[in-house]
């Protein structure tokens, strides 16, 4: 069975706020793997009155496809025991691959879960350059998505080079090099300086202002230098900031004095859940004081990183957090440290809603979620799986749309820190259909510059997803009706259909070629990989436009 | 190619390190020099030569016919296959193989080696405190060899690597202590600035002892023995960065459960005081690779069985040890035969096998069908890990016979082909 090249869905209730559309019954038509503004009466059509027709998920930071991911998958083989995925049926009678699932599934499973959940967009969120190889291999054995990758910077031996000398042109130079070399569509940093402070005495910086080592670099060099080189290069989607001192207590002060520093400056800070504990000793929220600054300053915007209760997997390219973590939880432990760039930490994690820390990050999110002013710019983000699963996100979009369900949990987790935050405040906001389509297709798309996705007006990429309506909103979002992708139904109430290859999603911006000479020697006296054989070559398609 | 020509930026799959910077010498279609000089290396590049042929029930067959009766064969024994991944292939060609022991629900093997698999399952029990190789270059200024001595299987750790070269954060080899521990007949390298011995039976009670003294808790009577191990934990807590090598391969398996647990515990817990990497050094090939590709596609690095419909791991159960038993009707040997264990050799002679790999036609178990292809890196181009997963690309030095990834991608087609069918 091919997929028609041409299909009307028919009467949909429609979600589409990039085009100013909330709700309207109208149709959807499709052709050649691009919406159109119409087709011919003689085309094909399906039926979708009474069902709701949004575009296709966009996640915008989750960890699928990296070395830490396949180290995780490793560590973990308890998980996958208990939850093996059989080869799921196609529609043209073959079969598709089977696979593995748990916090972190293997990458078949990844591409047929989120294309069941009416995800076709996702963004690995750290990926260590020497690495993109890897990452890349993973990526072409995870159908279904349109996949690109963040590529970790804030604590590159060459780029802190840089800083330290003041040539901030160079270092420029070498961002849009690296993007290009490893096949990346945004720049993260990760606990900026912090990471390398790790593989030294020195173990981290606890705030902006404190060199590293014998340096003049400071993280609020890092994060400036950064920023300034993605929004100069005018890449889609500005730099990727996990701040310093996650998950720390009275760690808001940080995060905030990093909005501050970047203020003016277009930025994207990540899970910002982890980042948004009150001052004043032990735990408290300052949820209230981080959403403020943000509702305040436009050139800003977030991800939530929510907690939802259950078996969760931290993997982040912040080696102390790793290691605080195993500190604390006594489980098991992976720390990897990879050569001039970056760290890597693994610690499976468990959040129960009994325990008091635990319960206050639940709060957290659902703060930040509830007091935003613009849910363009404050958009859904579990940070998989450290916060939860993706498969997480329906639970999760039911607790913002419906009250009384947020009141009910709320009444059954540990009380004890939960003083003072707004959901005691007994919150009554209800995210409206179209809000959610907002913080989880249009808002990701607008904020990565994918100017094809998370919308259904002439032109756009014809991933869309249709959902029955049903009284219980977490089971309508598990399980959308249709899921099209490049306008090929690839999954029907939670049954694959289709398994196609994903477009991945990379970037080549222009530099100086006087950053290679230099380059080249920095390779040559430190690297253990030679320059020729460091980038990746041969990846599919073609490289997105910069601006 | 030219008939004479040299070509530079080469990787070597002659041991675990990969090293990616030698240059291959060519003359007359033979590989005639490789520098700078490495006992491995040369032995991984030989002269290059390997045979091109192609043969169904021992007789020379077209590549048509071949894969017609390879699909025909393995197809016939869905759910009692064994698909063995050999070292010296890129990964497209572990892919392929993957793929088809998925459609075929067959179990996968790999060439991890027994005292390989302890480690990663001792890994999976406690985790790890790992690194890239360039943070011993850059960083270690303390490197313990513990039951090895790299010379001999590793030669160029040392001086690439480890301990030689000027790294970013320590100088050279005067800015670096050696430290060597012979276990047993594991010795360890020649050089070391402390150089002490422990008997097989002692490693244990001395691991034990340095993970206690590194954690201020050693005790203050210990055995004459082991007393130097205390001694030694202060110095690891002095040093900033700690290497600890160990080889993952060969060595007294049986002992090893334990001994890769109590390492991981030791360098997890230096990192309370300072930092440390535990590099676990790899024999050559693309067998991490293989792991990594088995862990993205299945979650599970080796022993995976897909007979259930679905990845299954069995550890403890591993494919070629049901060779000649009813649970595998036929097998699929993919890679150079010569890398699998003699026992499994033997089964192969009374079992259908359909051998596609380096040197296939040269199999002494009568293969139903063979096809020759080239050598990972030396033939073929692609991709292979290094042993601390760093991806690679490869540069093939000669041309050679069917590619492996493209003879088994072509396999692979064709099973899902006739799978759909019926």
């Amino acid at each position: 069975m091919t997929a028609p090249h041409r299909l009307r869905l028919r009467g949909g209730e429609v979600y589409d706020p990039a085009n100013g559309v909330d709700g309207a019954v109208r149709d959807v038509c499709i052709e050649d793997g691009r919406i159109v503004a119409e087709l011919a009466d003689d085309a094909p059509e399906l039926d979708v009155r009474g069902m709701v027709v949004m575009p296709g998920g966009v996640d915008i930071h989750s960890h699928i496809a990296s070395s830490s991911c396949n180290h995780t998958r490793r560590l973990l083989p308890e998980e996958h025991a208990a939850d093996p995925a059989a080869a799921p049926l196609l529609a043209d009678g073959s079969a598709g691959r089977s696979g593995t699932g748990g916090t972190v599934p293997s990458t078949f499973t990844t591409g047929y879960r989120y294309a069941g959940l009416g995800y076709t967009t996702v963004f690995d969120a750290a990926v260590a350059p020497l690495m993109a190889r890897h990452t890349h291999h993973e990526m072409d054995d995870t159908p279904c998505i349109d996949a690109g990758c963040f590529i970790l910077m804030g604590n590159d031996d060459y780029l802190l080079r840089m800083i330290d000398a003041g040539d901030t042109a160079r270092a420029r130079d070498y961002v849009a090099w690296l993007l290009g070399a490893t096949g990346g569509y945004a720049v993260k940093i990760v606990n900026p300086g912090g990471v390398e402070a790790w593989k030294t005495p020195q173990r981290n910086l606890g705030d902006l202002d404190t060199p590293l080592g014998t340096t003049q670099v400071t993280a609020r060099k890092i994060l400036e230098t950064l920023t300034d080189a993605a929004n100069g290069l005018g890449l889609p989607h500005p730099v990727h900031i996990h701040c310093n001192n996650l998950g720390l207590p009275g760690n808001a002060e940080t995060t905030l004095a990093s909005m501050r520093a970047l203020a003016g400056r277009r930025a994207h800070f990540t899970h910002l859940q982890f980042h948004c504990y009150g001052a004043g000793g032990g735990w408290r929220s300052a949820a209230r004081e981080l959403i403020e600054y943000v509702n305040g300053h436009r050139e800003v915007s977030v991800d939530v990183g929510q907690v939802m209760f259950g078996p969760a997997t931290a993997i982040t390219a912040d080696g102390p957090v790793g290691y605080l973590l195993w500190k604390s939880s006594g489980r098991k432990w992976v720390n990897v440290d990879v050569e001039l760039e970056t760290g890597c930490g693994i610690v499976p994690l468990y959040y129960k809603d009994k325990a008091a820390v635990a319960a206050l990050q639940w709060a957290i999110g659902l703060e930040l979620f509830l007091l935003s002013d613009d849910p363009w710019r404050v958009v859904l983000s579990t940070d998989h799986p450290n916060g939860a699963s993706f498969l997480a996100y329906p639970d999760l979009i039911q607790l913002l749309m419906d009250r009384n369900a947020r009141d009910e949990r709320l009444k059954t987790v540990n009380q004890k820190l939960l003083a003072g935050t707004a959901l005691l405040d007994g919150l009554t906001r209800e995210y409206t259909l179209g809000e959610i389509c907002i913080i989880t297709r249009a808002g990701p798309a607008r904020l990565l510059g994918l100017r094809h996705k998370g919308h259904l007006g002439p032109g756009a990429d014809a991933d869309v997803t249709v959902y029955s309506r049903q009284p219980d909103l977490a089971a309508m979002f598990a399980t959308p009706r249709y899921v099209f992708k490049g306008g090929a139904l690839v999954a029907e109430e939670g049954h694959l259909r289709r398994a196609p290859a994903g477009d991945r999603l990379y970037l080549r911006p222009g530099y100086d070629d006087a950053v290679l000479p230099g380059l080249r020697r920095h390779f040559e006296r430190h690297g253990t990989v030679r320059f020729e054989h460091y980038p990746v070559r041969d990846l599919p398609g073609r490289p997105r436009e910069v601006a | 190619m030219t008939d004479a020509a040299a070509t530079s930026g080469v990787t070597c799959l002659g041991c675990g390190l990969l090293c990616d910077d030698l240059a291959v010498s060519v003359a007359g279609g033979r590989i005639t020099g490789v520098a700078p000089e490495c006992t491995l290396a040369r032995a991984w590049f030989g002269d290059g030569t390997v045979p091109a042929e192609v043969r169904v029930a021992g007789r020379p067959a077209t590549d048509d016919a071949a894969l017609e009766a390879a699909t025909e064969l393995l197809a016939g024994a869905r759910g009692r296959l064994l698909a063995w991944l050999g070292p010296d292939l890129v990964t497209g060609a572990h892919r392929a193989v993957v793929e088809l022991a998925d459609r075929l629900h067959a179990v996968v093997d790999t060439a991890t080696s027994p005292a390989a698999a302890a480690g990663i399952l001792a890994g999976q029990r406690r985790g790890r405190a790992a690194s890239t190789l360039g943070e011993l270059r850059n960083r270690a200024d303390l490197l313990l060899c513990w039951g090895t001595d790299p010379s001999a299987r590793y030669p160029r750790l040392l001086s690439r690597y480890a301990l030689e070269p000027e790294g970013t954060h320590v100088g050279g080899r005067a800015a670096r202590t050696l430290v060597g521990v012979r276990v047993g007949a594991d010795a360890g390298p020649a050089g070391a600035d402390l150089s002490l011995a422990l008997g097989a039976d002692e490693e244990l009670a001395a691991l034990a002892v340095l993970r206690s003294a590194v954690l201020g808790q050693a005790p203050a009577e210990l055995p004459a023995a082991l007393v130097p191990f205390r001694e030694l934990g202060a110095r690891l807590l002095a040093a900033r960065y700690v290497g600890i090598l160990v080889d993952g391969e060969g060595g007294d398996a049986a002992r090893r459960p334990q001994r890769a647990e109590a390492l991981i515990a030791l360098a997890q817990a230096l990192q309370h005081a300072t930092r440390a990497t535990l590099v676990v050094l790899r024999a050559g090939g693309n067998r991490t690779g293989a792991e990594s590709l088995l862990g993205w596609q299945t979650g599970y690095p080796f022993a995976v069985d897909f007979g259930g419909g679905h990845p299954a791991y069995l550890p403890d159960d591993r494919g070629l040890e049901r060779l000649g038993t009813p649970r595998v009707a036929a097998a699929l040997v993919a890679g150079d035969w010569r890398a699998l264990p003699d026992a499994a050799v033997a089964a192969l002679h009374r079992l259908p096998t359909v051998v596609v790999g380096p040197r296939a036609s040269t199999a002494p178990f009568g293969p139903q069908v063979a096809l020759d292809t080239g050598v990972a890196g030396i033939h073929e181009a692609g991709n292979a890990y290094r042993l601390d997963d760093v991806p690679l690309p490869l540069t093939p030095v000669l041309a050679g016979p069917r590619g492996a990834a493209a003879t088994l991608e072509a396999l692979a087609r064709r099973v899902a082909h006739r799978l759909a069918e019926a």
